[in-house]
């Protein structure tokens, strides 16, 4: 068959009927990955909490409810309880201070406020730079091999010290309350990733709104408030 | 045989010849060198050995191997890459970072454009900003001047005035608290402050300068367009707003903007040729450097600054030309 | 023409990164790893494969000055059904690929295939035409992909080669990507010339 005319009603009619065939397409695509989108999404946040706060036995997924930052972005928490008593909290969080575009993580908070763990949910981060606060800010692993004696040549002819950063790029077990989270660079006293200041500012900033928001919360209700001064005092006295 | 010899002009030559050119560069470089083994001793030592011998001996492969081309090493100018890029570095700079830097400013910064007078950008700049990129952590810890002139790779470190002020800036201290820990000016001028091996002693630099102009090595635009146009912008800033921003002359004597005015962005094959087009690609980099420094996330700006500038210089030699020899000016008619 | 050579024709002789150089977007963009390259590179085969077809079997029906909306509508339409397909059943990879997938629409490679092959040849043809282009996209990738995750941060396909610390950064920066394309392509013209 040969080419049919450009004329007024032929392209009409075929741009149509292409766009209704693509959207109807879509449309049925879209019904059959509806539910295993939302099954994945769920499961990414349950994995995160099942990280970020210790063993529970109810479902926070279904205590869940929502309190507004001071910059007016809704924050979601989710309690976690062991029988009866609260054994911390999930609080998925965000800033929007990256180096582009946002930044959502779950982080995980003691009754008291300290901090038990992260996890980082979605990002837009430079691979291999921004990227790294997924394990930057939590306790170094040791590396194997590294006592090589191949390795320690290499590490000279590189300039590389092993450990010198010590623990302060670590925040769990930290308080936010005594131990300020912000970058060294700002006069804080967390180390920021090598080369992504940007980021771990972002990151930061988004652990310090799901502290305050939540404790203010606390602090309001008058609950847990007494309770975290005492233990304030412990472990995690200010460096300076 | 006493034969009449038929050549074209020209028929007398002034001796000119990139050899003598940088050899002259050479020269004009040791002040700044003799500078930088008084204030880091070993570290420098070590650190401009290594990126000079590096810096030739890639040139000589990469030409013999790869290229196989006659080896032009002789002429001086892969040394004079090396010299700049040592100057570039910390003197507390590890081994294997040189190595890079050397490969990067020789291998991908001049001969994959086809050698010497072909590279658009300056092959020396062109490593120091790889490495800058590439080991952020090992490429801003300066050693302290004089403190450690014994050791190489466990100098004691310090900070540079500049990112003294980035980061005094960042945590929100003060301004003029800041400042107070910067050293005074003629310490700046003299080079008592932490930076990269070359770039501290502003005395030797402009020392340098004087005999290439002396030389007639380079002509005095490029150099004076750069550090006027910091001094200019960085001035109307100071009058701005004196209590955020520093004096033209910290700006000036601090970090590499001498270096970088007097011998990088000078560098032959990667500035235009004109006299007009000189000013405009030196003002184009001081106006750069301080937007970077004042407004950037890096607390210097000049090697990017250079850098940027000259990928102009293709540009702004098509748009000013130097009116060609004879040529009559044309009435409008 | 000769099915086999029309196949094999994208991955050397007119391969769509190093000799056609299109797609560069995706190609610089998505490469910081070996498996985010192939992943990409796999996407955009089907969607390349997809869209070959329906547009050599629409070719006489569309009128001319309408094409290229038209052939839009069809390419956009399989993206976004690999789009949903993916955060379905690979939601690791598509936080990996995230914003890069819905530019595939735009990516020229497609289109271009489509408007200068599709549109002029069989079914048949057309196929063998977008799996052998796409499939040297992605051969392309995987390749920049490697090189850049080795050299910037000493891992390949995700094992590691070398300390991490030993790498070096611009690898895995855009910088570092117009860098390893670059020597890539001058690579594989000196081996085409020897």
């Amino acid at each position: 068959m040969g080419k049919r005319a450009s004329s007024l009603p032929n392209m009409v009619l075929t741009l149509l009927m292409i766009t209704a065939v693509a959207g109807g397409s879509l449309g049925f695509v879209f019904q059959m990955t509806k539910a295993p989108i939302e099954a994945a999404a769920v499961a990414k946040q349950q994995e995160a909490i099942q990280l970020v706060v210790p063993d529970f036995d109810n479902d926070p997924a279904a205590e869940m409810y929502e309190l507004t930052s001071s910059e007016g972005f809704p924050l979601k928490v989710f309690p976690a309880r062991k029988g009866e008593e609260l054994v911390g909290v999930a609080i998925e969080t965000m800033s929007n201070r990256g180096f582009s575009g946002e930044i959502k993580i779950m982080v995980g908070l003691k009754p008291d406020g300290s901090i038990i763990n992260y996890q980082v949910l979605e990002h837009r981060e430079t691979p291999g730079l921004g990227t790294k606060m997924d394990d930057w800010f939590k306790p170094a692993v040791v590396v194997e091999g590294r006592k090589e004696p191949g390795t320690r040549l290499l590490d000279g002819f590189f300039g590389i010290k092993a450990g010198e950063s010590g623990d302060t790029k670590n925040i769990l077990g930290k308080h936010p309350g005594t131990t300020r989270m912000v970058v060294k660079q700002d006069g804080g006293e967390v180390d920021a990733i090598t080369a992504a200041t940007i980021t771990s500012r972002a990151f930061l900033h988004a652990v310090e709104v799901a502290y305050t928001t939540y404790t203010e919360r606390t602090d309001a209700a008058s609950s847990a408030t007494t309770q975290y001064n005492e233990e304030e005092g412990g472990d995690n006295e200010p460096v300076e | 045989m006493n034969r009449l010899i038929v050549s074209p002009s020209p028929h007398v030559h002034s001796g000119d010849s990139v050899k003598k050119n940088m050899y002259g560069v050479i020269i004009a470089l040791l002040p700044a060198l003799a500078a930088s083994l008084w204030f880091f001793g070993l570290g420098a030592l070590i650190v401009t050995l290594t990126s000079v011998v590096a810096c030739v001996l890639f040139e000589f492969l990469i030409q013999k191997y790869i290229l196989k081309q006659p080896a032009s090493i002789g002429d001086g100018s892969a040394a004079v890459t090396g010299l700049l890029l040592a100057f570039n570095l910390p003197t507390n700079i590890p081994l294997g970072i040189i190595l890079i830097g050397s490969a990067v400013a020789i291998g991908i910064g001049k001969m994959s454009f086809g050698g010497l007078g072909q590279n658009p950008f300056n092959p020396a700049l062109v490593g120091r900003v790889f490495l800058l990129i590439s080991f952020p952590v090992q490429m801003t810890s300066w050693p302290l001047p004089l403190a450690s002139r014994a050791s190489y790779l466990d100098a004691t470190t310090g900070a540079t005035p500049l990112s003294v002020m980035k980061e005094g800036l960042a945590t929100g201290r003060p301004f003029s608290e800041v400042m107070g820990d910067v050293p005074s000016y003629l310490d700046l001028f003299l080079g008592v402050m932490g930076g990269s091996a070359g770039e501290i002693a502003g005395v030797a630099l402009v020392i340098g300068l004087i005999y290439m102009l002396w030389t007639k090595i380079i002509t005095w635009h490029i150099p004076v367009a750069v550090v006027g146009a910091v001094a200019a912008f960085t001035g109307v800033l100071h009058l701005i707003d004196p209590a955020a921003y520093a004096s033209p002359l910290f700006h000036v004597l601090t970090g590499g903007v001498l270096l970088g005015a007097i011998f990088m962005a000078t560098d032959y094959s990667s500035s235009p040729m004109s006299v007009k087009g000189m000013l405009v690609y030196g003002v184009g980099i001081g106006v750069i450097t301080v937007l970077i420094r004042t407004y950037g996330s890096y607390p210097e700006g000049i090697s990017f600054a250079i850098l940027i500038m000259n990928m102009f210089t293709p540009l702004i030699d098509k748009y000013i030309k130097p009116k060609r020899f004879g040529e009559v000016i044309k009435s409008k008619a | 023409m000769n099915q086999w050579s029309n196949f094999s024709k994208g991955f050397l002789k007119e391969n769509p990164v190093f000799i056609l150089l299109l797609g560069l977007c995706p190609a610089l963009g998505v490469t910081s790893s070996a498996i985010n390259g192939l992943g990409m590179g796999l996407a955009t085969t089907f969607v390349l494969v997809m869209a070959n077809i329906v547009v050599s079997l629409i070719k006489g029906f569309i009128p001319d000055k309408v094409r290229i909306p038209a052939f839009i509508v069809v390419i956009a339409t399989f993206v976004t059904i690999v789009e949903m397909t993916m955060q379905a059943y690979v939601p690791a990879l598509f936080d990996a690929l995230g914003l890069f997938i819905p530019l595939i629409v735009v990516n020229c490679l497609v289109l271009g295939r489509a408007e200068a092959f599709a549109s002029k040849n069989n079914v048949g043809s057309s196929i063998v035409d977008g799996a052998g282009m796409g499939l040297g996209f992605a051969f392309a990738l995987t390749l920049l992909g490697g090189v850049r995750e080795l050299l910037g941060s000493g891992h390949f396909f995700g094992f590691a080669i070398y300390p991490e610390d030993y790498g070096m950064l611009v690898f895995v920066l855009a910088p570092g990507a117009f860098i390893a394309l670059g020597y890539l392509i001058a690579i594989l013209n000196r081996l085409k010339k020897a």
